[in-house]
């Protein structure tokens, strides 16, 4: 039987006290920052990973041949200092010398990037990534810091390909080899973080490599508390057990943190959630039904009035800070009397009725609430239809719905645009669950992907912009910001366009 | 004694093997699987069989099924299909967190629940009836509170504003002290339900006692108020409170899964959980079959209590 004294009970709350106080106790040199992290980690394998809680772990631990910019997200050098094509086709890349792996695994070589890039196209791995890598017909090192990488086809955007983001990671294949089975809590890298210790229930810890190729990181160790639930992350930040919380989502937690004058680190328009409309469902074959429905919803009016900190209204399929974006597009302002032309010009002036896929763990939203009530002003009916996340996934894959949302975080402007409208990705093998294939926005996608003259290529991002936009096989709904709420204390916490943050640039000031 | 044991065990066997087979058959009928579970919002097609061929799920199920009963036979309870780790190890860290909680609930609440369960009846008996409206009161307004409101509502309470007990932080045996002070607040949360359940049936038990005749004459043969509810009264009614502990044992492990997730407790409940959510057929399989065991110790045990408790029962 337990029992305690009032001393003993005193010093049982101590100790449960303790823990905020050692985060606080520390000294220039010898810096902790707790970070609190929302999910189970499921590994950092490169080749296998998945979600962008692991892909922000992963992205410290590693780095690719590019990286990305923190503020702007353009391409920056990463492991290669430079880089160079003529065609699109043929790609140089000059490495950086001297770059240490974690753990004593040896300096990077031209044959380590091979080897990663091997490993993603051989099948044996089994990466989800290999079809992103599949462009490659050839891999070569005329000396230990050169790469040629030779591609089938042009592709303008292959610096992306090789960023640090999952496949374009560098590993070891020594550190590989000896990780067995066990490759993805395991993770050898060059990054400015090494995974020094990890309990997939509670915590990861990373350490600084004193090696890193851009000096060391201001922090020395890094420790990511398992937070599940909102409200507890919000508290345990506003006790001082955390001192950074990893994307707070729920914007009451949002409004009491900036009250209490906790620093607002965010990003804007990180991604824009669309409503993938099935043309075999016949109204919406008609591009006229989909034009009425986005002129039904009055989307900064919803936003403004259920999360106006966590997203806006928004207009494209592509995202405003991404340089292939044009803004000489149709849109689609909110005007109910508008749609119900259009309806009636289609044919459906009396309206109907339909199904919009959703999940139970969700239910109905309060942002579907407002949908479901301003469609029905224009006389159209949407009625939820909710199953559990793992069928959802199951049935929007397979594009079993009649309308269903999709939000695809990409920093790569062609990776949304082939995603979503490329022929050979219509569902169930891709994204494409509009089934949207028209020959010429499928040859102006990959003209423009070729295409090396920037003026050029921009002009045909924007015809396919303006025809997409016009015959509106998915519809732009809003747009998300993240947030990471820190204590004013914690600097340079600058969230990229994946919802990453590069620790490498993230610092605690001691009072 | 021994016959029964040996029954029992019999039972044991067969009730675990239909346990595994309909969890088995169960969970692959629920659609999706651990890959699109996994791969979530972005991914789909061909990199989506990929990750299927590699978790095992293209086998065809009987043969799944024949691998399991024969890695369950031998004891081998595999990898978790998402994670790549043993599900053992998984399940043995979880194990003792859970029931720490589970047992330290049941111990908090019997030393709380059963005296005012028993003075309630007393006065309900003694025709006073304040005490007992209070108790009935308590019991009804904390039976419709939703253990996940009573979680933050303490979190807010005792973590926040009083600051006593951490809201996140290692749960780890290695430091007893830190443990209960994570511990804490899942315990309370948890015993408020319990004590209010559990009081009420022993009021009730006691109350009926009451009015017996040996406890009138247990009176006329002089012994102390105090003597006669608690020796003579209570050990009566002991029966139908031993059915409601052994019961709300099980009742506790259902019910740590809503706490666990708010207070970030890496137990059972929570594993249960991720494994649903993720499809992780190798980690619910083993759960559920390890809560069966658990459950069929518990009505085993509670079958013992009786005994001792009342010793006109026989198996």
């Amino acid at each position: 039987m337990l029992t305690l004294n009032r001393r003993q009970f005193s010093s049982l709350i101590a100790a449960g006290l303790a823990l905020p106080q050692t985060a606080l106790a520390q000294s220039a040199d010898s810096k902790t920052l707790r970070v609190r992290f929302y999910d189970d980690p499921a590994g950092f394998d490169p080749a296998n990973i998945f979600r962008i809680e692991n892909e922000n772990i992963a992205f410290n631990l590693f780095s690719g041949l590019t990286s990305y910019d923190s503020r702007t997200g353009e391409i920056i050098p990463d492991l290669a200092t430079s880089w160079e094509t003529s065609d699109n086709k043929t790609w140089t890349f000059r490495l950086r010398e001297g770059v240490e792996f974690h753990k004593g695994y040896g300096s990077v070589t031209a044959e380590d990037v091979i080897y990663s890039y091997s490993r993603i196209l051989d099948e044996a791995t089994a990466s989800p990534y290999r079809g992103t890598m599949a462009g490659i017909v050839r891999m070569e090192a005329p000396d230990p810091y050169t790469v040629v990488i030779e591609l089938d086809a042009p592709n303008g955007g292959f610096l992306h390909t090789v960023a640090n983001y999952h496949q374009g990671q560098i590993v070891s294949r020594r550190a590989i080899e000896d990780a067995g089975d066990q490759v993805r809590w395991k993770p050898v890298g060059t990054g400015p973080y090494y995974l020094e210790s990890i309990d997939v229930t509670s915590q990861i810890v990373l350490k600084r490599h004193e090696g890193y190729f851009r000096g060391p990181a201001p922090i020395e160790t890094i420790v990511f508390d398992i937070i599940k639930d909102e409200a507890t992350a919000t508290i345990a930040l506003r006790n001082g057990e955390v001192d950074l919380v990893m994307r707070s989502n729920r914007e009451e937690n949002l409004t009491t943190l900036r009250a209490e004058g906790f620093q607002m680190n965010s990003v804007e328009n990180y991604a824009v959630a669309l409503k993938v409309l099935n043309p075999e469902f016949a109204p919406f074959a008609d591009s006229r039904v989909r034009q009425a429905i986005a002129h039904a919803i009055d989307y900064d009016a919803i936003t403004g009035a259920i999360s106006p900190s966590l997203s806006q209204g928004t207009t494209s399929i592509l995202l405003p800070w991404m340089p292939v974006y044009s803004d000489d597009i149709p849109t689609y302002p909110y005007d109910p009397d508008r749609a119900r032309a259009l309806l009636a010009e289609a044919g459906y002036g009396d309206g109907f009725s339909f199904r919009h896929l959703g999940t139970s763990a969700q239910g109905v939203t309060e942002l579907q609430q407002f949908e479901i009530d301003f469609l029905a002003q224009v006389g159209l009916d949407m009625q939820m239809e909710l199953v559990d996340t793992p069928t959802f996934n199951q049935r929007r894959n397979a594009g079993e719905f009649e309308m269903a949302t999709r939000l695809l975080p990409a920093i790569d402007p062609d990776l949304i645009l082939f995603s979503y409208l490329h022929p050979d990705n219509t569902v169930p093998g891709g994204l494409n669950g509009a089934r949207y294939d028209n020959p010429e926005v499928t040859d102006l996608l990959i003209a423009a992907r070729a295409e090396p003259d920037p003026e050029t290529s921009f002009a045909q991002y924007a015809e396919l912009q303006r025809i997409v936009m016009s015959e509106l096989p998915y519809i732009p709904t809003y747009a998300n910001n993240v947030f990471w709420p820190g204590k004013p204390t914690v600097t340079g916490v600058n969230i990229n366009y994946l919802a990453q943050v590069n620790f490498f640039e993230v610092d605690v000031t001691v009072a | 004694m021994l016959d029964y044991a040996l029954k029992k065990s019999v039972q044991l066997v067969v009730t675990i093997f239909g346990v595994v087979t309909l969890v088995f058959f169960t969970l692959r009928l629920i659609p999706g699987d651990a890959a699109s579970a996994m791969a979530g919002d972005t991914m789909s097609g061909e990199a989506l069989e990929l990750l299927r061929e590699q978790m095992g799920l293209n086998e065809p199920i009987l043969a799944q099924y024949a691998a399991y009963l024969r890695d369950l036979v031998t004891l081998d309870l595999g990898q978790t299909i998402t994670t790549r780790l043993p599900v053992a190890e998984m399940i043995g860290k979880a194990i003792p967190v859970t029931l720490s909680i589970a047992v330290l609930t049941i111990v908090l609440t019997v030393i709380i629940s059963i005296p005012l369960g028993t003075v309630a009846a007393y006065m309900a008996h003694k025709g006073r009836a304040r005490l007992d409206n209070l108790l009935t009161g308590f019991a009804m307004i904390v039976d419709l509170m939703p253990s996940f409101w009573t979680a933050l509502v303490f979190l807010l309470l005792f973590s926040l504003t009083l600051g006593w007990f951490p809201a996140s932080g290692m749960v780890s045996l290695d430091d007893p002290a830190v443990f209960l002070s994570r511990i804490a607040l899942p315990v309370l949360v948890l015993s408020v339900t319990q004590i209010a359940t559990m009081a009420r049936i022993t009021r009730t038990s006691v109350l009926e006692i009451l009015s017996e005749d040996y406890v009138r004459t247990a009176r006329a043969m002089g012994w102390s108020e105090f003597r006669v509810l608690f020796r003579h009264a209570l050990k009566n009614a002991a029966l139908p409170i031993a059915t409601v502990i052994g019961l709300s044992f099980g009742n506790l492990l259902n019910g740590t899964v809503i706490v666990e997730f708010i207070f970030t407790i890496p137990g059972i409940g929570n594993l249960l959980i991720n494994g649903i959510n993720s499809r992780d057929y190798q980690l619910v399989q083993t759960l559920i079959v390890f809560y069966a065991l658990l459950f069929v110790t518990i009505n085993f045990i509670t079958d013992i209590v009786y005994r001792a408790l009342d010793p006109r029962v026989t198996f």
